[in-house]
């Protein structure tokens, strides 16, 4: 807030002028300068005459194909897709909304059907190593029937499996190995089960096993009645039990040994069954992929694991109707997963079949290389080979991948997966956490899969230039760089070629035609957003931005066709929109907050002109530039560089007034000089050299002590020799001094220099046009310093005549007799300090004293 | 107690779950209580400890071989009471916990008797309409055993018994009619007993000759009238062939056999070892 009561006293302002430059010059003696002539009307906007077009409005165009102007970059493009090597990838640079994202896109579409189909690929089971599933390359269009194959066979096998199981065939020889060893055993127990009854011995089970005990009439006999019988008796029964325990045992003992063997030979039953049913349904698919040997040395190993895990069809699942046997989707089935096919990429889906282009629009790293996901089962990760999704690099295989460099360089792992892939030319799919070593539940190692894609980057020129700097594999993977123009040259046959790009933007986005001088404004506006009268700007999307604006206000007004009006509105409501800081800075300098004359005369004081950029807006602003001067060491104090407000080119621009003043008026004697220079309420600093012109007028209007009128505002840099220069965003910097004396009410007298170079890119606002034809606006191109001050003060500059001196009565005289002034007394000063020891001797800047 | 209780839409009746050895056959437990579940009755389990036991023990050289065959120890009086007393506490909590799951309401006893003295006791005690499920698996030489049951025990009207096969209760209720006198109360019991095994009726219509046949498919159907839910299915079998009937009922997935004691099947002096040996589900013959 203090900022804005700091204003300055009375006392401290320059010598003020009330009288004009010419009374002052004349009172003061000095010579008027010759006038020197505006600009002319068509020098500061190159308007298009919409009879030149040739036509009425845009739907009797044929609409372009393509864009306009980029032959160098559509060149790179066609050279890179065309180059086999992998690591001839495309970087396309270029500024945002140049189309050139749709241009890539609408070539490579082109040249997709050159290219041959690439093969399909799936991951399936391996059941040698589960966690590290088999890539199968397939010819393209033939994954899906793998899928659908291998559904159908297990399929089959759940209907043919069980039936065969239960049939008579396997049931009869199942009974009769069963049979074989139950009727052994049962053979054993009933034989010695006889013989025990045989001798009066039965045997009993007991709770834990089997015992035997004399019987009589099949019932145990009681104890008390046993010891009544003769002890040879019962030693005699004693002894047979004793020998019929022993048969017992052996008997029981022999059971696991022949169970074992009934098992073994009811697995090889199975086996036998099983292969019969197994191959019938795997016949047919091996048949149709018999030219396939990898897919045939996978349908083996599935018949070999369907064999030996045939039980899993024989077991019914929870879901299954037991009835009308109707069976539950096969491919989801979690007992019949590791028969499934993956299929990662399929190409029978297209029409026509063609290679693949795709543009990924989030590149993560999952998007990108493809992913493992896993799902919770019992509160564990689970995953298996069907749970591999395919990433971009999958999908644009044996095509073109496009992707966003910014975008992919904000994900993180993604540039380095990217790089990996190109480098070994294959698609390994690995977590991001596994590669970190942060991981530890176990998951899965696919069988990495060829890669053969030519990949374009699309980033503007900032990121491409920090990459070349940052990452020394980018340019060994990204060898072509496809830089796309943001503006053509101007000229009819490009103005006409402008008008189809805009019918092709109607016809895309399904507008109302434009009228000629509808199209004339858009081409104005394409010259305007270029900055230069003689380019037009081919950012597409702002162009047809602004179309599609104008096709509504066209909507709004009740119009079929877009008119110039409508397109004017467009742009001027684009700006309302945008421009609120603009008018803030208005504000404060028509309400004197910030202090900027646009009428009178005053030593030391000009005004400059500095343009914001906000966003996609910009505006230029006019702002006070003040020098005062008095005697030192020959140093020019740069105000906003001391208080560090001020960038380096601003110095740099600073540090050439100096080598100027230095050069052309104290070539013999000391620049005994200091000056201070500062941009007034200036708070957010000041960079570029721009202003550099316009400081230096301030300070020979310091040293001359002559006024500069204050309705001029000036911009452009200057070198040593006082040769202006051009500098950027002329028509903002002019328009924004227009808008603050049309404020305050246009007087004829107010007018902005700028570099005779910069004549080029006028394109000035129509209104600002208005003025200066109807004189109450002037805009002058200069292309010395000498010029400029002539304007700015009235006065002659002067030149140096034979006697080496300036014109009596000229700015420069005036400059040079003032700074040998200050020489002068700077070695008197110097002497006296000599003479006399005397410590009150001035000091230089420096603390050197004065020579 | 299955048919009568079936017949007059009673709620009442038990289940006797005779236990006479340590090792019950899992599938015979279950389907008792599948049983007592389907007539909303209670069970009566009844260990029987066999005298026959303690008077082996009671000799000096008794041993026990074990059912390995690996080792053998001698038996005494206490050894097997002891034994004896820890299988019948296991036994009990297997039952409870198997009556708890299907909230069928329990009692247990633990008798020390003959095994068939026993079940005969029981019976009379609280009959007519009990239905003995044996737990014990009826090896194909037991043939005896239950000609003994039939010839001592009164006072049940069922039977439930399962083979050396059994392996599960759940699934379709084969009911195999024999006569057309049979048709109502067989079948009434045949869709009690399926609104707990998860399945359908099916109705084999058993017969002889063709022409039996045909008569009881023709008379079956005017009878079934309009039960779409009841599957008829036509079988004739020569005397003799039960294996192939268990076959056929192996192929249907079948969850409960219930058939006829007495009659074609199953004859009242005839020899189940065919049939019980082949069987996948439990055998109820009725009375």
């Amino acid at each position: 807030m203090a900022f804005w009561k700091s204003q300055p006293s009375k006392s401290d302002k320059p010598e003020e002028g009330k009288a004009t430059a010419t009374q002052a010059a004349t009172a003061a003696g000095l010579s008027t300068a010759p006038s020197h002539t505006p600009l002319a009307i068509a020098e500061l906007r190159r308007a298009v005459d919409p009879a030149t077009l040739g036509f009425k409005t845009t739907s009797e165009l044929e609409p372009a194909r393509g864009l306009i102007g980029q032959d160098r970059a559509l060149k790179a493009i066609q050279f890179g897709a065309d180059m086999a090597s992998h690591d001839f990838n495309i970087f396309v640079l270029g500024p945002a909304a140049s189309g050139k994202t749709t241009a890539v896109r609408q070539h490579l579409e082109r040249k997709l059907k050159d290219l041959p189909i690439p093969p399909d690929w799936v991951y399936v089971n391996n059941f040698e190593t589960p966690n590290r599933p088999r890539a199968l390359k397939l010819p393209p269009g033939r994954a899906r029937a793998l899928v659908k194959g291998m559904i159908a066979a297990i399929d089959e096998l759940r209907n043919t499996l069980p039936t065969m199981f239960e049939g008579e065939d396997y049931q009869t020889r199942r009974r009769a190995i069963d049979e074989e060893f139950r009727s052994g055993q049962e053979q054993a127990f009933e034989g010695l089960n006889a013989k025990a009854n045989s001798q009066n011995i039965t045997i009993l089970r007991t709770p834990n096993g089997f015992a035997m005990a004399p019987m009589h009439e099949g019932k145990i006999v009681k104890p008390e009645v046993f010891n009544t019988l003769p002890e040879t008796m019962r030693k005699q029964i004693e002894q047979r039990i004793e020998a019929l325990q022993k048969e017992l045992a052996e008997i029981i003992e022999k059971l696991p040994k022949t169970d074992k063997q009934r098992r073994a030979k009811l697995s090889e039953l199975n086996e036998e069954i099983a292969a019969l049913a197994v191959h019938e349904a795997l016949d047919d698919l091996a048949a149709s992929f018999s030219d396939q040997p990898e897919v045939l040395s996978y349908l083996d190993a599935v018949g070999r694991d369907l064999i030996r895990n045939v039980g899993i069809f024989l077991a019914p699942a929870g879901e299954e109707n037991e009835i009308v046997k109707q069976p539950a989707d096969t491919a989801r089935d979690p007992r019949f997963r590791r028969y499934m096919v993956n299929s990662m990429v399929s190409h029978n889906g297209d029409d026509p079949p063609a290679a693949p282009l795709v543009e990924e629009l989030n590149p993560n790293y999952g998007n990108l290389i493809g992913r493992v996901e896993h799902i919770a089962q019992m509160g564990a990760l689970v995953t298996d080979f069907l749970l591999i999704k395919p990433g971009a690099l999958h999908k644009a295989n044996g095509g073109y991948l496009m992707i966003d460099a910014r975008k992919l360089l904000m994900s993180p792992f993604a540039w380095e997966a990217l790089k990996r892939t190109i480098k070994s030319r294959e698609i390994r799919i690995e977590q991001p956490s596994e590669m970190s070593g942060m991981m530890s539940t176990q998951s899965l190692d696919p069988e990495p899969i060829p890669f053969e894609s030519k990949v374009f980057l699309l980033g503007d020129r900032e990121l491409y230039y920090m990459l070349a700097q940052a990452d020394p594999d980018f340019s060994r993977f990204f060898k072509v760089q496809a830089d796309f123009d943001d503006s053509i040259a101007r000229s009819t046959e490009n103005d006409q070629a402008y008008a189809r790009l805009i019918a092709s933007i109607v016809m895309e986005h399904k507008l109302k035609p434009l009228d000629a001088a509808a199209v004339s404004r858009i081409i104005e506006e394409g010259a305007r957003l270029a900055s230069d009268r003689e380019k037009l700007s081919i950012e597409i999307g702002r162009i047809a931005d602004l179309v599609r604006e104008a096709d509504y206000w066209a909507a709004q007004a009740g119009r079929d066709v877009t008119t110039r009006a409508d397109v004017a509105q467009a742009i001027d409501e684009s700006i309302q929109r945008s421009d609120r800081l603009r008018d803030r800075a208005q504000e404060t300098i028509e309400r004197q907050i910030v202090l900027v004359d646009t009428t009178g005369a005053k030593v030391g004081q000009i005004n400059g002109l500095a343009v914001l950029q906000l966003g996609d807006f910009a505006f230029g602003r006019p702002s006070r530039i003040t020098a005062r001067v008095r005697m030192g060491s020959g140093r020019v104090t740069d105000i906003e560089r001391e208080a560090k407000l001020g960038g380096a080119l601003h110095t740099k621009g600073v540090m050439i007034l100096w080598g100027y003043l230095a050069g052309r008026y104290a070539l013999d004697v000391p620049l005994a000089l200091a000056a201070t220079l500062v941009f007034e309420q200036s708070y957010g600093g000041v960079d570029g050299d721009s202003a550099s012109s316009t400081e230096l007028y301030a300070l020979l209007s310091a040293l001359s002590n002559v006024p500069i009128k204050q309705s001029y505002a000036v911009t452009g840099s200057v070198n040593q020799w006082g040769e202006v220069q051009a500098i950027g965003g002329v028509n903002e910097k002019i328009e924004g001094f227009f808008d603050v004396c049309k404020a305050r009410g246009l007087t004829g007298d107010q007018g902005v220099l700028v570099p005779r170079a910069n004549v080029q890119h006028l394109m000035l606002r129509e209104d600002v046009v208005e003025a200066v034809k109807s004189g109450k606006f002037a805009v002058h191109a200069v292309d010395t310093i000498d010029q400029g001050i002539e304007i700015l003060t009235g006065i002659k500059a002067g030149t140096r005549g034979d006697d080496g001196e300036f014109e009596a009565g000229s700015i420069n005289r005036k400059v040079e007799e003032k700074l040998r002034a200050f020489a002068e007394r700077g070695r008197a000063f110097s002497r006296r300090s000599e003479a006399g020891g005397n410590d009150s001797a001035p000091a230089s800047d420096n603390g050197k004293p004065f020579t | 107690m299955i048919m009568h209780v079936a017949e007059a839409g009673e709620q009442r009746g038990r289940v006797v779950l005779h236990i006479t050895s340590g090792h019950p056959n899992p599938v015979a437990l279950e389907a008792a209580v599948r049983i007592a579940q389907a007539f909303h009755s209670e069970i009566e389990s009844l260990f029987v400890e066999d005298l026959q036991l303690y008077d082996m023990a009671s000799y000096p050289f008794a041993r026990e071989i074990s059912l390995t065959g690996s080792r053998s120890r001698a038996l005494s009086r206490d050894a097997i009471e002891r034994d004896l007393r820890l299988a019948g506490r296991a036994l009990c909590r297997r039952v409870e916990a198997l009556a708890h799951e299907a909230k069928v309401p329990l009692r247990t006893r633990v008798v020390r008797d003959d095994p068939v003295q026993a079940l005969a006791k029981a019976c009379a005690e609280d009959g007519p309409w009990n239905v003995v499920a044996l737990a014990d698996v009826l090896a194909p030489g037991q043939g005896t055993r239950l000609s003994e049951l039939f010839a001592n025990v009164a006072g049940y009207t069922g039977l439930m018994l399962v083979g050396p096969k059994a392996r599960r209760t759940r699934g379709p209720v084969v009911a195999v009619i024999e006569s057309l006198d049979h048709l109502p109360p067989m079948l009434r019991a045949a869709e009690r007993m399926a609104s707990v095994t998860g399945g359908v009726v099916m109705a084999m219509l058993l017969s002889d000759n063709a022409h039996d046949a045909q008569h009881l498919e023709e008379q079956t159907r005017l009878a079934l009238g309009d039960q779409a839910k009841v599957l008829l299915l036509r079988c004739q079998i020569d005397q003799g062939a039960p294996a192939a009937l268990a076959e056929a009922i192996r192929r249907l997935h079948g969850g409960f056999l219930i058939a006829h004691f007495g009659g074609i099947l199953v004859p009242a002096h005839g020899d189940l070892r065919d049939l019980v040996a082949a069987l996948e589900c439990p055998l109820f013959l009725m009375r």
